[in-house]
Parts: structure tokens; C-alpha cells; sequence
């Protein structure tokens, strides 16, 4: 593994300080935020997080926390699924998460509708090559993922288009049979 | 009668048309749907400036020269870095949350010890709660100086041009305060030890600055391509 130095004249090349790690064959050290995605959204009455880890990469169980953010929301402790034990001489024994893993909150609001529906994650990870970042704070706003909700506001554009496509041709089929029946009506 | 029925069928084409269209659009875009991904929430959407960021990050501002800052040490007393002025010194940024931090602690430990007498000196620079840090490093033994710090430890380390830093990383400079090599990620013994041993062939004015840049840099390559093949 390339190992970090930087900023330094006449040094060979001046790569970015997360392109070198150490000790392993993974050649990079990713910006946090490519290390690790986070998204959400709406199931019903939760809200499913899902963090997206590098390779590489882990996060901490114990690290994870989801808050309200909108003042009319009320969020219940995420349920996380068990982690992979990773066990540290110098840290113990934790938990942590590698690839993905999905939080389901439950959730509440108060004044549904009164202000855009936002959660605040807190997570923390490192890489395995021997690198942590602080943890990351983020307000997330969920995307809408009901079923209920999809029928008022259709998530799909080609959906709408193939439903009006739908009517305009029962329309000129009807218009087809009408004309039909005049025809075949005695005088 | 037969131009009816041609109507008729005409028309139920047109229904059968209609319908077979509206369910193609929806299976082909509910098939594309990818089985795993989460449809991405504010958060994680693609940041228009994010390369620019990326590329902002991508070159650090290290400094030449040690840069002067103070920081509490373990007993909450202000110490300015340049109390160890005309010392070579090994200057770690870590936190006591950080698993290969606490992995560096006994290397750091015997680097001061075995370097003890030579001008060197092993400074920690904890970014993080004062408390804990005493707690970890009565219990670790830290037996280097410690200087701790919250925010104004993150401005230290933004002086050595990690405006986001991770940790650990690790300064070493000679001992005029020149910054030699700035190391991101857990330090192991060899890579001490060369570091350490241009910064004493510097100090030593065996040779120059930008030599010892380039032997660091150069010398790190060759140990990680040792270790990868």
C-alpha cells in the first residue's frame, strides 16, 4: 500500500492525501462521504436509512444515531441489525457494518405537512488500511416510498404518460363503436 | 354488417393497444429498478460542487515551517509547541475513539524512548475531550507530552493543511521546524524509522531539504510496493 506523505515540494507527485493509505492492497484512503453514502425514505409509518460502506470500509454499530430534525417529527430508536464482531487489543470488542446497512425509525408527526419531513443521522467508521474519520453528521430528507403516498404523487413520469395513453385510446375506441352503431340503426 | 364488425375490432385493437402500452411502461421501469439501492435522499445526492471540493482537498496547503500554536497539556496548562524549539519532532494528531490511534500508542511510546537524548521529541496532539484523554493515557501510560483540544485542536491540524482531518496522522519535522513529511494513517515501525532516519541526515546537514523530501517520498513507495507484492 502507498503510504501518506504529502504537500511536500519536489516530492514525486502530489497526490491527495486519501489516495494513499497503508499496509493493505487497497491503494486509496476515500473522502468520507464516498466511504460512506448515506440515503433515506418513507416505508409506511418508518423511515428505512441505508448507508452504502465501501470496501474496505467499516462503521460502528454503537455509533449510529438517528434524530428528529423537523420540529414535528417524533423518531423512535433506529433498529439496526446485528453487526460483523470485530475485535481490537487496543478498542474491545464491537460491532460494526461493512458493504450496507439499513436502520428502520419509527416516526411520528405531529403537524404532518407543516414543515419538509428531515432526520439527522450521526454515524462513524474508518478503513481498515488504519485511518478514522470523525463522526459525520448529516440531515437527510427522506424520499417518499409509500405506496399511499405514490398514488396521489406517482414516482414514475412514464406511469402518468402511460395512463393518459390508456384513456386517449378508450376514447377514440368509443368514438369508433359509436359511430358504428348509427350506421346499423333502421331508419 | 361487416364493415360493423371491422369497427368493432378496429376499436378493441385500439383498447388492447392502449392498455398493453400502459403496462409496458410500468414493467419496464419497475425491471430497471435496482433490487438493493435506496432511492437517494437529499444527503446523498450528487453535489454539484463536489468536485471542486474534491479538487480543493486534493492539495493541501502543508506548511514549510511549523506553524506556532499552543494547546493545553494533560494538567489543562497552555503549552506552545514552541517549548520543544531547536527538537526534531514527531507531532501525532489522534483521538482516543480512533482504533489505529490507540494501535500507535506503544510504537510512539518506544520512538521516545529510543530516541530519548537525540534531539527528538514525541508530541501527541489529542483531538478530543480533555477527560477522556487523561483517563486513556493514565491508562495507556502515555509517558510523551499530550496536548489536547476540541475545536481549537482542529484548527492545529487545519494549520498543517487537514481542514478535514482523519486520524491519525503524524508530523515530522528537523530540528530548525521544518516540515519533512506529513504521514495520514497508522504508523508502523519501519516507515518511523526511515522517516526518522532522513530527518537525522537533515539535522545532521548530511543532506538538504528537498532530498530528504524526495528520499521520503520515493522510500514509502518502495516499502508499499514491497509489502503489496
Amino acid at each position: 500500500m502507498v503510504s501518506a506523505i504529502l504537500g511536500l515540494a519536489g516530492a514525486a507527485q502530489a497526490k491527495p492525501w486519501w489516495m494513499r493509505g497503508i499496509d493493505s492492497n487497497e491503494t486509496d484512503f476515500l473522502p468520507p462521504d464516498v466511504a460512506f453514502r448515506v440515503a433515506a425514505r418513507t416505508d409506511g409509518a418508518v423511515v428505512r436509512v441505508r448507508w452504502v460502506i465501501a470496501d474496505g470500509y467499516y462503521l460502528y454499530r454503537h455509533k449510529i444515531e438517528v434524530r428528529a430534525e423537523s420540529p414535528d417529527l417524533v423518531v423512535s430508536a433506529p433498529q439496526l441489525p446485528p453487526g460483523t464482531v470485530k475485535t481490537d487489543p487496543y478498542m474491545g470488542t464491537q460491532q460494526v457494518y461493512t458493504q450496507q446497512v439499513e436502520a428502520v425509525v419509527p416516526y411520528s408527526r405531529i403537524d404532518a405537512g407543516a414543515h419538509p419531513l428531515q432526520i439527522k443521522v450521526t454515524y462513524q467508521g474508518c478503513a481498515e488500511a488504519g485511518l478514522c474519520y470523525p463522526p459525520i453528521t448529516k440531515v437527510v430528507s427522506p424520499t417518499v416510498g409509500s405506496p399511499a403516498v405514490a398514488a396521489s404523487e406517482p414516482p414514475y413520469p412514464w406511469e402518468s404518460t402511460a395512463i393518459i395513453a390508456g384513456a386517449c385510446a378508450f376514447l377514440l375506441a368509443g368514438l369508433v363503436l359509436r359511430k358504428g352503431r348509427k350506421l346499423d340503426i333502421p331508419a | 354488417m361487416k364493415a360493423s364488425g371491422l369497427r368493432y375490432f378496429v376499436g378493441a385493437l385500439v383498447v388492447l393497444l392502449g392498455i398493453w402500452a400502459g403496462l409496458k411502461f410500468h414493467s419496464v421501469h419497475r425491471v430497471s429498478e435496482p433490487e438493493v439501492a435506496v432511492p437517494a435522499g437529499v444527503a446523498s445526492a450528487p453535489d454539484p460542487n463536489e468536485d471542486s471540493v474534491l479538487e480543493a482537498a486534493a492539495h493541501p496547503v502543508v506548511p514549510a515551517r511549523l506553524p506556532d500554536f499552543a494547546l493545553s497539556d494533560l494538567s489543562g496548562k497552555p503549552t506552545s509547541i514552541g517549548a520543544w524549539s531547536g527538537k526534531s519532532l514527531v507531532i501525532n494528531f489522534w483521538a482516543t475513539w480512533c482504533a489505529p490511534c490507540r494501535r500507535e500508542i506503544p510504537l510512539l511510546k518506544t520512538l521516545a524512548a529510543d530516541w530519548a537524548g537525540r534531539d527528538l521529541t514525541v508530541v501527541g496532539i489529542a483531538v478530543d475531550y480533555a477527560d477522556k484523554v487523561r483517563r486513556f493515557a493514565g491508562q495507556f501510560k502515555i509517558d510523551y507530552p499530550v496536548l489536547i483540544g476540541e475545536q481549537d485542536a482542529l484548527e492545529v491540524a487545519a494549520k498543517f493543511g487537514m481542514t478535514s482531518p482523519a486520524f491519525p496522522f503524524t508530523v515530522f519535522t528537523d530540528r530548525r521546524g521544518e516540515v519533512v513529511a506529513l504521514f495520514v494513517g497508522e504508523l508502523h515501525r519501519p516507515q518511523a524509522d526511515f522517516i526518522l532516519s532522513e530527518v537525522q541526515n537533515l539535522n545532521q546537514e548530511r543532506i538538504r531539504l528537498p532530498e530528504a523530501r524526495r528520499a521520503i517520498a520515493d522510500g514509502l513507495e518502495a516499502m508499499a510496493a514491497k509489502n503489496a507484492g
